[in-house]
């Protein structure tokens, strides 16, 4: 059953030289449970394209449904995670996560248990009382992470959610979002303009083209991910699709001008 | 020991400076008393109680004023930030008034509500409130979006949003703000008794300045130095406490 739906969606925004258009006849369906990347050149509206997912920008013109209703606001069907972490700053590692838990109506005696599960995932132990500046930042994203599991969202809208962390600790964070999603099934919509971290998380990898941004293809990628890291990138079927999408951003990319 | 000498030190070199101009004559103690005699002034007012007094006096007007002045910079501000119409209403007025000379109104005040508390209190109101309006504006406009964003994404009402995001993400600008409040509310404390009032130090340092009494008029002033000094500490103090988990928030130490 799909659960997003998105149909000949159009917008444009303002900028200095005039209005912009940003995304154009885009068409997305993901179903649910499903991981979904998107990837494209920057600048081609990928990031617009999840704002108004999640309910903070609205389209100038088409569809735009979630679970079968239109989508007019951000709501707690849908988590999201920014690139720049987007954690409270003046609320301790415990304190964000269990904010969302605050507002959808979780009983405070039971909050506690959950900041203590979700902790525990990210295995942030013994910093339950920090604040996010004490935090390194493979530490701040795996919080921002945990903040939107917690409050059990259907729908996760990762915005280029690893972009700002170093090589070794994005490999982490990729295997355990990997790790999240297998035991959580929930729909992912993720945007990255990291071919390899799509092809190797993403059921299914969609490209879209240069500003105006719309669908130009999409990989169905089917690669048994429980062998392991290793095993995965060496494969064949792997590297055949990473390397078709590389092309194909890669021709995006250097469209004419 | 030498982070006091670090604070202190240029201070003490200062009235060391002074006392020994005046003392070795090259300086005339009709223009300018030596420290020893203002210390010797000031030990004369204290156990008189005639600074207490006054300096109580002087705070309780500087309290009042800044205290409603900073609701009120800290209601207006949020308005003009969060609402097209409010800044409209209220950005032409504060642009225009920013950088009137408040102490210019305090005849006006006297001719309405005569010489006291009430003119005194309104012209420190007035001179607080625009730079925590400012302050405040400006520091929820400079609040990220995505905070906005994660926290709707959470289920936040609009009204919550306020509450719970907007103002602890300025509370730095906000705080900062009333510091520079609480610095103009001691300069315009003084200025007004001046003028308009009857009691209060600025009326003491005043009448001791008119009638030649220089020593006496210095004690005056180290003693409103003194206070208005401890304030800004406690006010430094204060947003330590509440700003611990900010990456700019101020040292105690700090000036």
């Amino acid at each position: 059953m799909s659960q997003i739906r998105v149909e000949r969606l159009t917008k444009h925004y303002e900028s200095r030289e005039g209005r912009v258009l940003a995304l154009t006849d885009v068409d997305l369906v993901v179903g649910e449970g499903e991981f979904t990347a998107i990837v494209g050149p920057s600048g081609c509206g990928k990031s617009t394209l999840l704002y108004i997912l999640g309910g903070f920008l609205r389209a100038d013109a088409g569809i735009v449904e979630v679970g079968g209703r239109a989508v007019s606001a951000p709501g707690v069907d849908r988590g999201v995670v920014f690139q720049e972490y987007a954690l409270f700053p003046w609320l301790t590692v415990a304190e964000n996560i269990a904010y969302g838990l605050s507002t959808t109506g979780t009983p405070k005696a039971d909050r506690a248990a959950v900041v203590e599960r979700f902790v525990r995932m990210i295995g942030l132990e013994g910093f339950e009382n920090r604040y996010p500046r004490e935090l390194s930042g493979g530490m701040k994203q795996r919080v921002a992470i945990a903040r939107t599991l917690a409050y059990d969202p259907q729908i996760l809208l990762l915005d280029e959610p690893l972009g700002a962390l170093d090589a070794q600790t994005r490999e982490t964070m990729q295997d355990e979002l990997l790790r999240i999603w297998e035991s959580t099934r929930k729909t992912v919509v993720m945007v990255t303009h990291d071919v390899n971290e799509a092809v190797y998380l993403a059921q299914r990898v969609l490209v879209m083209s240069r500003r105006p941004g719309r669908m130009v293809e999409e990989f169905r990628v089917q690669v048994d991910r429980r062998q392991g890291r290793e095993a995965v990138m060496l494969s064949d079927e792997f590297n055949r699709i990473r390397n078709q999408v590389w092309l194909t951003v890669r021709r995006q990319v250097g469209a004419t001008r | 020991m030498k982070a006091i000498a670090r604070r202190w030190g240029s201070i003490a070199a200062v009235l060391v400076a002074w006392e020994l101009a005046v003392v070795s004559g090259a300086v005339d103690p009709t223009f300018l008393p030596a420290v020893h005699t203002i210390a010797a002034a000031l030990w004369e007012l204290a156990t008189a109680g005639e600074v207490w007094t006054n300096l109580l006096v002087s705070t309780y007007r500087a309290v009042v004023g800044l205290v409603i002045g900073s609701a009120c910079g800290v209601a207006v501000g949020l308005m003009m930030a969060t609402s097209r119409a409010a800044n409209g209403f209220f950005g032409p007025l504060v642009a225009m008034t920013y950088s009137l000379p408040k102490a210019s109104l305090v005849p006006l005040f006297i001719l309405w509500f005569g010489i006291g508390d009430t003119t005194n209190m309104l012209t420190v109101f007035l001179a607080t409130l625009l730079p925590v309006v400012v302050s405040t504006y400006h520091g929820v406009k400079a609040v990220p979006q995505v905070l906005v964003w994660s926290a709707q994404a959470m289920g936040t009402s609009r009204g919550e949003i306020l509450r719970r995001i907007l103002i602890p993400a300025s509370l730095l600008s906000i705080l900062t703000g009333m510091r520079i409040a609480l610095g103009f509310s001691w300069v315009l404390t003084i200025s007004a008794e001046m003028i308009a009032s009857k009691t209060g130090i600025g009326k003491l340092i005043f009448l001791y300045g008119e009638s030649g009494a220089y020593a006496h008029m210095f004690a005056g002033i180290l003693a409103i130095v003194a206070v208005a000094y401890t304030a800004d500490r406690a006010m430094i103090w204060l947003m330590h406490a509440a700003l611990r988990w900010h990456d700019a928030a101020p040292a105690v130490g700090e000036h």
